[in-house]
């Protein structure tokens, strides 16, 4: 069963990777990164990267539809929603796609039945990957992450 | 920021993180707010009364069971080793210990490391039950804690808001929605519970915990407590923990230090609270 450094080195044999990371989105703590650095300070990098996947995670507008989800009233802050039990665990986002001139970024959620939240982060040279591909090939490591 | 009191501890004498890793040693940190287990200089893992165990975390999400749990313990015996059980009893995978342990590791030692508590002894030879997992340096681990206390000031600079119980407050209009996570939250809040209490019922690392009641403090939908006494941002209060000494009054800034900060957010509730009172 891989351990996180496993995981990551096998995310480095996709074609066109550049770095990996294992990230939590809800601290932006790194718990392991490998590959090309691209400053000097990759743990802020690792931060902000986070930053995003927070983002992605929490803002309803991405929130899964269907089950009641899509109600009329919004809901009023402070009340607890009765719906909120099954948007409460792992986010609905399943991953984060970023392309830039040079660059694919690749944010992929692992779900844990514990609290980790926690995602895997794969940067490609846009010249050799194939995303489709590379996302596939994300999915099934961030699958093979957890037991469930 | 400010972070003058670690590096040489108190009193002279008292053991450093840094220092107890230059020597690559073995054993437990005792320091105020946790302890921090060394082996061979690298941080294997830390506790703090505040932070909820692995054990906690694991077992409260349901991913393992309570017997799951107990059945480890017994037969690891006390030299530790329950980590390495538990994945080859293939009830967890290594990658779920090794992010599991992570979080723990850091959330602990965010508090026992952090502002308001330092070192106070060294039990050298001393490891933890979990046995070992993970290794981290000791930089990255300081490193780490001083960039979470900053994340904290940077979302809303009232430290006292970790430590007090969480009091839910109405917020006004403009107030940015709750997220899932942070619904969760509110929905222990019942003014007596603190923080750490409710990340410990909800299996979330303590220092998540702290995030979400910062953001929501600073939206209004939780109370930032009155300063007892004034109080000054960037300056946290140490973590509740029975048998911690309380900073002297005399170390608290002048009234006013309230104030040398004012945002948005802080003059739209000071509006609020007038309106309330009219």
């Amino acid at each position: 069963m891989p351990g996180i450094d496993e995981c990551l080195l096998e995310a480095m044999t996709v074609n066109g990777a550049r770095g990996a990371a294992v990230i939590e989105w809800t601290s932006g703590l790194a718990l392991g990164m490998v590959g090309e650095v691209r400053d000097e300070d990759p743990e802020a990098t690792a931060a902000e990267t986070a930053e995003l996947a927070r983002m992605a995670a929490e803002q309803r507008a991405f929130a899964a539809l269907g089950a009641g989800g899509a109600k009329g009233g919004s809901d009023s802050g402070a009340g607890s929603g009765p719906d909120a039990d099954d948007t409460d665990g792992e986010p609905a986002v399943e991953d984060i796609i970023v392309t830039t001139r040079t660059c694919y970024h690749l944010l992929r959620f692992v779900d844990t039945a514990f609290d980790s939240g926690v995602f895997c982060y794969l940067w490609l040279d846009r010249r050799e990957a194939n995303l489709a591909l590379a996302r596939m090939r994300l999915r099934d490591m961030c699958g093979r992450l957890a037991l469930i | 920021m400010s972070m003058p009191r670690r590096a040489g501890g108190r009193a002279g004498h008292a053991p450093s993180l840094t220092g107890l890793a230059a020597e690559r040693a073995s054993g437990a940190l005792l320091c105020d707010a946790g302890t921090v287990y060394l082996r061979d200089g690298q941080v294997v893992h830390a506790e703090s009364p505040v932070a909820p165990g692995i054990e906690v975390l694991l077992t409260t999400g349901g991913r393992l069971t309570a017997d799951n749990w107990r059945e480890a313990v017994g037969r690891t015996g006390p030299d530790g080793g329950v980590g390495r059980f538990l994945v080859d009893s293939g009830r967890l995978s290594d990658a779920e210990l090794e992010i599991c342990h992570l979080g723990a590791l850091f959330d602990a030692a965010y508090f026992a490391l952090g502002h308001g508590s330092g070192p106070r002894g060294f039990q050298r030879g001393a490891a933890h039950w979990l046995g070992p997992v993970c290794a981290v340096g000791a930089v990255a681990v300081e490193r780490e804690t001083r960039r979470r206390g900053k994340l904290l000031d940077s979302l809303w600079p009232y430290p006292r808001v970790d430590t007090e119980p969480v009091v839910l407050r109405r917020p006004d209009g403009r107030a940015p929605a709750v997220t899932p996570r942070q619904r969760a939250v509110l929905a222990l809040a019942d003014g007596v519970r603190t923080p750490a209490r409710i990340a410990r019922e909800l299996g979330r690392p303590a220092f998540h915990t702290l995030i979400d009641i910062r953001r929501l403090a600073a939206a209004g939908h939780v109370a930032t407590p009155r300063p007892a006494g004034p109080e000054r941002p960037g300056r946290p209060d140490p973590p509740a923990r029975s048998g911690a000494s309380a900073p002297p009054a005399a170390d608290r800034g002048p009234a006013a230090a309230v104030f040398t900060d004012p945002d948005i957010d802080l003059l739209r509730r000071l509006r609020d609270a007038l309106e309330a009172t009219l």
